[in-house]
């Protein structure tokens, strides 16, 4: 498709053009994969807005865009886990429905998947085999272990023995097997989404190998990542993904880091957002040499009570990691953090708590709410201790916590009695944000992303809420991944890359492309935008 | 399930109509076998007389304080106790043993020796996250060889003119078991209802991880949890020995696994968070009124035993098809 190589974002989005196989045909080559129009909602949200791209065999394409661009709705389109609203798919230039993952594994298209999808237990050899569509039941031992060290060796691990178990491997190593477990499914078109969040810079050589591999042999790669190194190295072409459609997409070698800044941020970044709170001056919090092994690295800072302090990073960048650290969900962190002047042991949540830290989870379901239990239940989870005299709890003294919080945080009164799973996301979160709030003795409130999969009105909400914490002389830690939360909540930002810290400044001192850059460019690397 | 679904919600306010058709479908199992079981009862002679519903609940009262006691384990979730039976012997031997130093002492010691053993299980399970139903077990294996070596493998009895009138009396014309059950129960459920301890039960059982990121006290809860299963399973021991008038390793019976079917007929979530003490205390009965029910019609004790795996098997599928709705 000739229209995606230009500059003119515009004719992106020509139908007309970008449907038609022969389109590609000046190039000699006909597109593996051709994706037009492509429109995804979800309510009232569009997420994609009319995307359209093409990609050659034997091509790397790089994703970038910031959280909320629209990269993983696109991801999910094509591996089949989202069906588009409008537009189509062409697999060479045959119109093809992807309705579900497997429709997609058969046309070749297979999903790296953030999560690592390993299971610890199995062998090296098993995992190979794991999830394919087609496999027979039974395997022969001899043809697995086969197998197994033919797709090892693709990815440059002909070192493992088939027969190790997966646990004993590496993260790199883990990742470069589920590589490999997709090249055993026959990929013509391997995915992958921030495939090296997690890994070292070594490991992730090797990962960019395998893909340079694989490309060799004809099969096409998305790499979708917030990296910009790492994406203007791999790729032959990059789309820059902007506010749910494809605002470029151009040939790396006319791009640099600079313009690939500038493509993300559109004109987001000349807005300026109203000016900050004036922070305080005290040292509440103190945190000196802390450490996670393999995803924090000697970070220290100090801030003063009352103040939000916005910690920006991608995934992986140990953001959320310092978080969990502190709030003593990490046993194996080491380093000092004071929580105003008393010094506070790692490893205990209870501790932490003690010293007045209160931690919000990124992941709701599984780490943030009893689901089974009332709004009241979540509500008050925190507080029961105070709540009650000699261990009695009366249902009244519940109801009136609860009621409070409930009115505070801009939930119904009468649903206070309901299971908190019939809760919408946004309400979810502000049933956790009430559990910290009008609490004296809490000096540090820690949240891990807290407006992940929260639409924009419940967004706003919950930073009104973290506002009222913070004006209450909590110091208040949260991480995120999206710029634009950065930039309207935090009086202080902390950008992090790689386990450090690359910069702590007043957020009127930096701008949306400073922290935008620090987030995504490893300063070790030297900076040639 | 349906008429007790319908019922409250029309005349509970709107507000809270969800939460607690939440609840209901919990107890929908015991409903259904209710209705059976009442349809079954008045059409078998001699079940509903007073003597026979009498026999009922104090067959069902044994089983049922362990069964009560049991709960608090459930709802925190870690599942069962595979040894509470064995807990309950032991401290009918206790009893029966210090007897010799006075009746209200032999009571609190044998309470003690329960709750202590198995509190010591809870703390393995909640400090150390230990699989419960292994604790449970090799702890079932300690006690009764504990038991054994003390009391050379012999039953131990009561000593000559020790006086448990109370024990074995019927005020009222109801056997004191009856009221020991009913007490248990009312007792537990003000525990779980109306404390601190009860409201983080729920929380814990619910989800660990969620709790263990609250900060609530895992390990405290769980020995807690522990402790309270132990006093009743130890309650039901005094009561065993006060029957039989002596006490062996052997009064374990099949108690262990009653108590389990029990507190599931009563529909409790075997995942944890959800449940109470009445539920437990109603499946007790609901198994003791089909035990009595084939007994009556003169059922062989295969075919006893076969109505009670197939309450439990329906119990499992209801169970399924009311929190597949409810959610």
């Amino acid at each position: 498709m000739p229209n995606g190589r230009r500059r003119d974002p515009a004719s992106l989005t020509t139908p007309a053009d970008a449907a038609s196989p022969v389109a590609s045909q000046d190039d000699g080559v006909e597109p593996f994969l051709a994706v037009t129009d492509v429109v995804k909602a979800y309510g009232a949200v569009e997420a994609l807005k009319g995307v359209s791209v093409d990609i050659a065999p034997g091509e790397v394409l790089g994703i970038c865009g910031h959280n909320g661009a629209g990269k993983s709705t696109l991801m999910k389109i094509l591996s089949g886990l989202e069906s588009p609203d409008h537009g189509s798919l062409r697999i060479r230039g045959q119109l093809v429905q992807l309705r579900q993952p497997q429709d997609a594994q058969r046309h070749g298209i297979v999903l790296l998947d953030q999560e690592f999808s390993i299971v610890p237990v199995l062998t090296v050899a098993e995992n190979l085999v794991l999830g394919n569509v087609g496999e027979r039941v039974l395997v022969r031992s001899g043809a697995l272990q086969r197998r197994a060290r033919e797709l090892l060796a693709r990815v440059g691990l002909s070192h493992i023995p088939p027969e190790t178990p997966a646990e004993q491997l590496q993260l790199g190593e883990r990742q470069l097997v589920e590589i490999a477990r997709l090249l055993g499914r026959d990929a013509t078109l391997l995915i992958l989404d921030e495939p090296t969040a997690a890994l070292s810079r070594g490991e992730i050589a090797r990962v960019f190998d395998a893909v340079r591999g694989v490309a060799a042999d004809g099969r096409s790669v998305i790499f979708v990542s917030h990296r910009l190194d790492e994406v203007l190295t791999l790729c032959d072409r990059v789309m820059v993904m902007r506010d749910g459609r494809a605002v470029a997409t151009e040939p790396t070698r006319s791009l640099d880091k600079g313009r690939l800044v500038d493509l993300m941020l559109g004109a987001a970044g000349q807005e300026l957002p109203a000016a900050p709170r004036r922070a305080a001056e005290d040292q509440a919090v103190t945190v000196s040499e802390l450490s996670v092994p393999g995803r924090v690295d000697q970070v220290q800072f100090a801030f003063g009570s009352g103040t939000i302090v916005g910690v920006a990073g991608q995934v992986g960048s140990g953001a959320s990691a310092i978080l969990r650290a502190m709030a003593g969900l990490t046993p194996d962190a080491t380093g000092r953090v004071t929580v105003r002047g008393r010094q506070v042991r790692f490893a205990a949540p209870r501790r932490a708590k003690a010293a007045g830290i209160q931690y919000i989870s990124n992941d709701r379901k599984a780490e943030g709410l009893f689901l089974s239990q009332t709004i009241e239940g979540n509500l008050n989870a925190t507080r029961f201790s105070r709540l009650s005299s000699n261990g009695w709890l009366s249902p009244r003294a519940r109801l009136r916590s609860a009621a409070a919080l409930a009115s505070l945080v801009g939930i119904p009164a009468e649903r206070l009695r309901s299971p908190v799973r019939t809760l919408s996301g946004g309400n979810q979160q502000k049933v956790l944000l009430g559990r910290c709030l009008r609490n004296e003795s809490l000096a540090l409130l820690l949240l891990d992303d807290p407006t992940r999969g929260v639409d924009v009105g419940g967004r706003a909400e919950i930073h009104r809420l973290i506002r009222l914490a913070a004006a209450g002389g909590t110091t208040v830690l949260f991480s995120s991944t999206e710029l634009d939360e950065i930039m309207e909540l935090s009086d202080v930002v902390v950008t992090m890359f790689a386990g450090r810290i690359v910069s702590i400044s007043a957020r009127q001192d930096t701008s949306p492309e400073r922290v935008l850059r620090e987030m995504t460019q490893d300063p070790a690397a030297g900076s040639n935008a | 399930m349906s008429v007790t679904a319908a019922g409250p919600d029309s005349t509970t306010a709107f507000a809270s109509q969800r939460g607690d058709r939440t609840r209901l479908m919990l107890f929908a199992p015991v409903a259904v076998f209710g209705v059976f079981l009442a349809v079954a009862a008045a059409s078998t002679s001699g079940f509903l007389t007073t003597g026979n519903l009498k026999s009922v609940l104090l067959s069902s009262a044994f089983v049922g304080i362990i069964a009560v006691g049991m709960t608090p384990i459930t709802i925190g979730g870690n599942l069962f106790s595979l040894s509470l039976g064995v807990t309950a012997a032991v401290c009918a031997m206790a009893f029966t043993y210090f007897l010799r130093l006075g009746f209200g002492e032999a009571i609190v010691l044998a309470l003690a020796i329960g709750g202590l053993a198995c509190g010591l299980q809870g703390w393995l399970v909640g400090a150390l996250g230990a699989n419960p139903i292994i604790v449970t077990i090799a702890a079932g294996l300690l006690q009764a060889a504990v038991a054994t070596w003390i009391s050379g493998g012999t039953s131990v009895l009561a000593p000559k003119g020790a006086s448990f009138h109370l024990l074995t009396s019927s005020p009222l014309g109801f056997a004191f078991p009856i009221y020991a059950f009913i007490g248990a129960t009312v007792a537990v459920e003000i525990v779980l209802r109306r404390t601190r301890f009860g409201s983080e039960l729920y929380l814990v059982g619910d989800s660990k991880a969620a709790a263990r990121a609250a900060a609530l006290n895992i390990t405290r809860i769980t020995t807690g949890a522990f402790t309270i299963s132990g006093i009743c399973a130890a309650g039901a021991g005094v009561l065993l020995a006060s029957t039989y008038n002596t006490a062996t390793l052997n009064l374990q019976g099949t108690y262990s696994y009653d108590a389990i079917a029990a507190v599931l007929v009563g529909g409790n979530a075997v995942a944890g968070g959800r449940g109470s003490a009445i539920q437990s205390f109603l499946g007790a009965l609901v198994i003791a009124a089909a035990t009595s029910i084939a007994l009556l019609r003169g059922y062989s004790t295969g075919v006893q035993i076969l109505i009670r795996g197939l309450i439990l098997l329906g119990v499992v599928v209801l169970l399924q098809i009311a929190t597949a709705r409810s959610r």
